[in-house]
């Protein structure tokens, strides 16, 4: 299939950007950023191509549905929240500084789909009848922009805790973290993610409910994936709620936020592969 | 009774049921709660727990409710002690809120100091004359201004996005709406399955607890179920074909399937299984092992089926889906004249059982036409629409918190000999950086009006 090779290409075009944007982040070299970005963009068009192609070839292999519905091509669309989510947020906070830590996220997932053909099928199969609904494209787009918003706050949040760390430690800054923006800005941009995120987060949860109870009589039935993506739910709502008091904001802060994205990757991969529950395509 | 004297009652009770910490505290336990339920299978049977656990540990984790654990007494607790949390910590907080919700119509001099460092311009004229202008900028630039006249100075202020401090309690709200819905689902709907054969009809449920509940005046039929598969193998469709009778005579025939369900008077019907009821018909082949000749009859489970061009006949008495791991079989009753009636089985997989066996007629089965049962989820969920208005008013909610701000503008004109002096102050409680960028496009618009503002400097105004 054309577009599956697309995809191997995408990938590779993904690790150039992540190798460009550490660079950029290295050399500061507003040159190499302005590279950087552009690749990304280009990156991301072929990726979009990629994935509508795919589209057109179900539609040849007579099929005809969204590519949103296996691990594979979820995994495909997951990489392609993630830049897009990164790159607009680069123009509107006019720094690329994220780009080392967001670039390197939708590199790792395309990845796994793309080079590990034996692990997840990029066969196109017709849907099963639970399937079969509209619901899934809003259930779907909506959950992995909050997950990719998640993606971006959890590298923040890693750049957050390693500055805080060689502050704490009263060390001159130097080496890496030095580099760095300034905390206050990582801290406002991880809050910022996940406002954007946990919204989404909640209309993807709303949107399965609402789907769960036209395909199954329940609009929620504890199934493992509806409650990890609670426990996800709640593990962002304790990061909302934490920014109020003085001794949770800061590095605890970041710290729920990193707990967060393992919640988010447990519910996307954990539930499937060590749980048993009605939600077992994806 | 006041707040105060409520205090005063269970002055600990309050602080530590509107505090903070409390409610990251029940999330944290909630979520790691949930973890449990995920991990322990939940309503299995005692045999299926007892191949996993020993069985004092089955027994501890029943007593603990970890087996119904999301239903359990500690388990809703827990969402009632959050609830109360979310309540207090509203009521709290709202009081601050309230304040931003009264419009501030003019700023103190304190105040002017904090928010509006060198926004100063002035223009020839009295306030007076110089009002009308300033406010068909900011009408234009912002939003309409409230003027308060306090002679010879002008107070102008402006706002927008006033009701996204609101936006909290909204989402707060929501969540109380939500589990709300869901507690009238459980008291006032039921969930429940019936397993409907092809031609046959039922008036009741009956649910998980052995409750029976009679439709409220109707019953539904099965016309009839069928089932598809893609090439692959995979399902592609399940399809009841469901007809309502209120009294006897027909209200509606409609399709259900997965994703189509259809809802009669408040009670929602759901594919869910279907299964091999039965045998609606079956095609053999019969051979005259004394002429040689071979027909081919259709017969009904049950029916008496002559044999064309002899007195005999023969009825299928009996259907066995699957005999022994050989497939479907059926029993013949044959009757010749004559002779003594015979009873044998005959198997679709294996004729040649039936080869052997002695006799003038042999059986085949050609095709076995099934009749299936189709298992449908009869649910009534009053609280659904609860629950969607609870959902609806938390994106809402979202929306007011994170994507809106309350941007407040004042204008102050005093006199200044001749002239007026101009002084523009702002705030916002949320995006800081995108409301700079508005406040200084304000600024543009009077500098730029044609009315001959000028700015005044920092060190000149102070």
């Amino acid at each position: 299939m054309i577009s599956a090779k697309m995809v191997s290409s995408v990938t590779f075009l993904y690790l150039a950007c992540a190798v460009l944007y550490f660079n950029y982040f290295a050399f500061r070299s507003e040159q190499l950023g302005k590279f950087a970005t552009g690749l990304s963009w280009i990156t991301l068009l072929l990726h979009t191509a990629a994935i509508l192609w795919r589209w057109v070839e179900s539609y040849q292999l007579g099929i005809g549905r969204a590519p949103l519905t296996n691990m594979y091509e979820s995994l495909v669309f997951f990489s392609w929240c993630i830049a897009l989510l990164y790159l607009l947020w680069e123009r509107k906070i006019k720094s690329r500084i994220i780009g080392a830590v967001a670039m390197p996220f939708a590199f790792l997932f395309i990845a796994f789909a793309s080079l590990a053909p034996g692990i997840f099928s990029d066969r196109i199969d017709p849907l099963i009848p639970a399937l079969q609904s509209n619901w899934l494209h809003a259930h779907v787009i909506t959950c992995f922009l909050g997950y990719a918003a998640f993606a971006i706050s959890c590298g923040v949040s890693i750049m957050y805790l390693m500055k805080i760390r060689k502050k704490e430690q009263g060390k001159k800054e130097s080496g890496w973290t030095a580099l760095f923006p300034p905390l206050e800005f990582l801290d406002d941009l991880i809050y910022k993610t996940i406002a954007v995120g946990f919204p989404m987060l909640t209309i993807g949860i709303i949107t399965g409910a609402a789907w769960a109870n036209y395909a199954w009589g329940s609009y929620w039935s504890w199934d493992p994936k509806e409650t990890w993506s609670l426990i996800t739910w709640f593990v962002y709502a304790v990061f909302l709620h934490a920014r109020f008091t003085r001794e949770w904001r800061g590095k605890r802060a970041a710290f729920i936020s990193i707990i967060g994205f393992v919640a988010v990757i447990f519910t996307y991969f954990g539930v499937n592969y060590l749980l048993a529950g009605l939600h077992s395509y994806v | 009774m006041s707040r105060n004297e409520d205090k005063e009652l269970f002055p600990s009770l309050w602080d530590s049921l509107s505090s903070l910490r409390l409610t990251i505290a029940l999330l944290i336990i909630l979520s790691v709660a949930s973890i449990f339920g995920t991990v322990i299978p939940q309503n299995a049977s005692p045999e299926e727990y007892l191949e996993v656990y020993k069985i004092t540990t089955y027994k501890i984790l029943r007593i603990l409710g970890f087996l119904d654990m999301y239903h359990a007494g500690w388990f809703i607790f827990l969402l009632a002690l959050l609830c109360l949390n979310l309540i207090a910590c509203s009521l709290k907080r709202f009081r601050t809120t309230l304040r931003f919700l009264t419009p501030e119509l003019r700023l103190d001099d304190g105040q002017w100091k904090t928010h509006s460092p060198g926004n100063k311009f002035t223009q020839n004229g009295l306030p007076a004359q110089v009002l009308p202008g300033i406010r068909e900028t900011l009408v234009r630039s912002f939003s309409p201004p409230r003027v308060v006249e306090a002679s010879p100075a002008f107070h102008l202020f402006a706002e927008k996005g006033r009701f996204s401090r609101l936006g909290v309690y909204f989402i707060h709200l929501s969540v109380l709406v939500i589990l709300g819905g869901s507690l009238i689902g459980s008291f006032y709907g039921f969930r429940g399955n019936v397993n409907i054969m092809e031609g046959q009809e039922a008036d009741q449920v009956i649910l998980r607890n052995g409750e029976h509940i009679h439709f409220p005046g109707f019953n539904v039929s099965l016309e009839k179920f069928s089932v598809s598969f893609y090439p692959t193998g995979a399902p592609k469709e399940f399809k009841s074909i469901l007809t309502i009778r209120e009294g006897g005579r027909k209200v509606l025939t409609e399709p259900i399937l997965v994703n189509h369900p259809l809802t009669y008077k408040g009670i929602s019907f759901y594919q869910s299984t279907y299964g091999l009821a039965g045998v609606e018909r079956v095609i053999l082949n019969i051979k005259d092992r004394e002429s040689g000749k071979e027909v081919s009859l259709p017969a009904m489970m049950g029916n008496r089926t002559e044999i064309p061009g002899a007195l005999s006949a023969f009825s299928l008495s009996h259907f066995l889906p699957d005999i022994k791991g050989m497939g479907p079989a059926f029993q013949v009753i044959l009757s010749e004249p004559n002779q003594p009636q015979q009873k044998f089985l005959i198997l679709q997989n294996h004729p040649e059982f039936e080869e052997k066996r002695p006799g003038r007629y042999s059986f085949m089965i050609k095709e076995i036409e099934p009749k299936y049962y189709s298992g449908l989820q009869v649910t009534r969920d009053p609280g659904v629409w609860v629950v969607w208005a609870g959902c609806f008013i938390m994106i809402a909610g979202f929306y007011m918190t994170f994507f809106m701000s309350h941007r407040r503008v004042w204008i102050r004109l005093t006199e200044n000999g001749a002239a007026t002096l101009i002084e523009i102050a702002g705030s916002s409680h949320r995006d800081r950086t995108g409301f700079e960028k508005e406040f200084q496009k304000i600024r543009q618009a009077l500098n730029d009006s044609p009315m001959g503002l000028k700015e005044v400097k920092e060190s000149e105004g102070h």
